[in-house]
């Protein structure tokens, strides 16, 4: 193992880390207002994804805008899917509500798996790069679209911290993640939050989609995996904590590639690297039961 | 506004709770600058009432109807709108933001507000609830006391025309308790609406211009504490007959 292989796996760490980032944060957010977890992010993920691919290939719109285009589209789509699978959630007369959050976003997800295969077929898509290319630093090489994917996770998570800290609508999604009897009775809609919580996830995880798509392709299964990260993360960054689940989803993206690069047999090393995930997870919540940022109450209910 | 200043009334308000029926009927009106003292034993029915009234439970029977309006059915953010205000049994507030924060918030959603209106409008909320020292604190480390306190000034940062208190002096120390009693009065003779539910009668009489009493999920008094207090059936309901 050289030096230059270690930079390199630190490198694509890093990128891969700030993509995990993106798709938990959206879990937390949504965990933090709909005290459900998301199984079904994983697979919005890939939607986005292929959402990004068919607006350039068809309408020959470049990347970034093609990018924002389905992170509107999977924030509407999301939308729609919250209205119409998760209202029970929010009805005293449904009694056990987590289980219910459980099943309806696993078969979700497995809805959205299925649908993509007949739709988009089962061979991988690749759509054009970013920016084509790649940077040498030294004996490095990494390509432009993982800097540009790094780069692009990184200004999307500081405007979501930005819009959650100094904004009024930051403000209320707070008020109504503390207590939505408070919130109700200072004239917040809370319900109105439960959508939009769930749009801005799915719209951050579509935008996760598109960046991870030059990079690696598009497959109708490739969210099965982060959603296992994704929840891996959100334990690990304390459920709840948006910050948490930045830098647990970049110490895990990190710690993944490294692992790869310490293994000692490199032919079996990438199959392991979701079991070490696991393991980090394993070890943390052994050190610290709430997660690296967690809080003891969980709901202030 | 409705004709003869009623602010707000519940008509006929039925709620039960599987076999219990918390409220049976009940008829309950509030005129506006009205100091209403709600009183009742353990389970009479007077935090349903109040729920119901805030828009926080659906009556099954009966309506409410606000300036007028009839809101039953509505949720509860629509009745804040409107300028219903409410504090809760055991206090609601947002417990990771500090002290101001929690007067920012209802300040905020306000329509056509301004932060820098708003915090002004927040820093003499807390000047005139002696809280202005705490104002960095997080709400969660109150005291139980002071927390009520600042429950009443997220109240007030809606500009309420009515104000639903649910045991505001319970588990509160005396010292702070007159406070309290002191700023209510305060606002009341500033021309605002009150509801006070408490088991504190020493408290309720002193601040209440009128007094109803509630047992076994009816209203079984209504009038001015004096009469109140002397009425055969409301001693026997507290004596538990």
């Amino acid at each position: 193992m050289s030096w230059d292989y270690l930079f390199i796996q630190a490198a694509n760490g890093a990128v891969i880390g700030i993509i995990y980032a993106l798709i938990a944060v959206g879990v937390t957010l949504i965990f933090s207002i709909l005290k459900i977890v998301n199984f079904a992010h994983g697979d919005l993920y890939m939607l986005g994804g292929y959402c990004a691919y068919y607006v350039i290939t068809l309408f020959g719109v470049p990347p970034l805008p093609a990018m924002f285009v389905s992170m509107a589209a999977l924030f509407t789509i999301a939308i729609i899917l919250e209205r119409l699978l998760l209202t029970p959630l929010y009805s005293d007369a449904t009694e056990r509500k987590d289980e219910y959050g459980l099943i309806v976003t696993f078969g979700l997800a497995f809805f959205l798996r299925n649908i993509a295969i007949i739709a988009f077929g089962p061979f991988p898509l690749k759509p054009p790069s970013f920016i084509s290319g790649v940077q040498h630093f030294g004996n490095l090489i990494v390509t432009n679209d993982r800097l540009f994917a790094g780069s692009a996770g990184i200004v999307l998570i500081l405007a979501l911290l930005y819009f959650m800290h100094r904004t009024i609508w930051g403000q209320a999604l707070d008020a109504v993640s503390q207590s939505r009897e408070a919130a109700a009775i200072v004239g917040i809609n809370p319900r109105r939050f439960n959508s939009f919580a769930f749009g801005v996830g799915a719209a951050l995880a579509a935008a996760a989609g598109a960046l991870i798509a030059p990079i690696f392709s598009l497959a109708p299964d490739m969210g099965v995996l982060p959603n296992i990260q994704a929840y891996v993360i959100v334990i690990l960054g304390g459920m709840g904590s948006v910050l948490g689940s930045i830098i647990a989803g970049i110490a895990l993206g990190e710690s993944e590639g490294l692992f790869t690069a310490f293994f000692p047999d490199p032919t079996r090393a990438l199959a392991y690297t979701n079991a070490f995930g696991v393991l980090v997870l394993m070890i943390v919540l052994i050190f610290r039961p709430n997660g690296l940022f967690g809080r003891r109450h969980l709901r202030m209910e | 506004m409705s004709e003869n200043g009623i602010l707000i009334e519940g008509s006929r308000v039925t709620k039960r709770f599987g076999g219990i029926t918390a409220n049976d009927g009940v008829d309950f009106a509030v005129a506006e600058g009205d100091l209403v003292g709600l009183i009742g034993p353990n389970g009479s029915g007077k935090t349903t009432l109040i729920n119901v009234l805030t828009g926080h439970l659906t009556p099954d029977g009966g309506k409410v109807i606000l300036r007028g309006r009839q809101v039953s059915g509505k949720p509860a953010h629509i009745y804040a709108a409107t300028g219903v205000a409410r504090t809760f049994q055991s206090t609601q507030l947002f417990g990771r933001m500090t002290v101001l924060e929690n007067l920012m918030v209802p300040g905020l959603t306000r329509p056509r507000s301004s932060a820098h209106e708003v915090a002004r409008r927040a820093r003499a909320c807390l000047e005139f609830l002696n809280l202005a020292h705490l104002e960095q604190l997080y709400a969660k480390n109150l005291s139980g006391g002071q927390q009520k306190l600042l429950e009443l000034g997220r109240c007030l940062m809606l500009d309420p025309a009515i104000l639903f208190l649910d045991e505001p002096f319970a588990g509160v120390h005396p010292h702070l308790r007159d406070e309290l009693i002191k700023r209510i009065e305060e606002l009341h003779r500033a021309g605002r609406t009150f509801v006070v539910v408490d088991h504190d009668m020493e408290s309720i009489l002193r601040i209440s211009r009128r007094l109803v009493v509630m047992a076994r999920g009816r209203k079984i008094a209504d009038g001015p504490p004096e009469a109140v207090r002397t009425d055969q059936a409301v001693l026997a309901a507290y004596a538990g007959l």
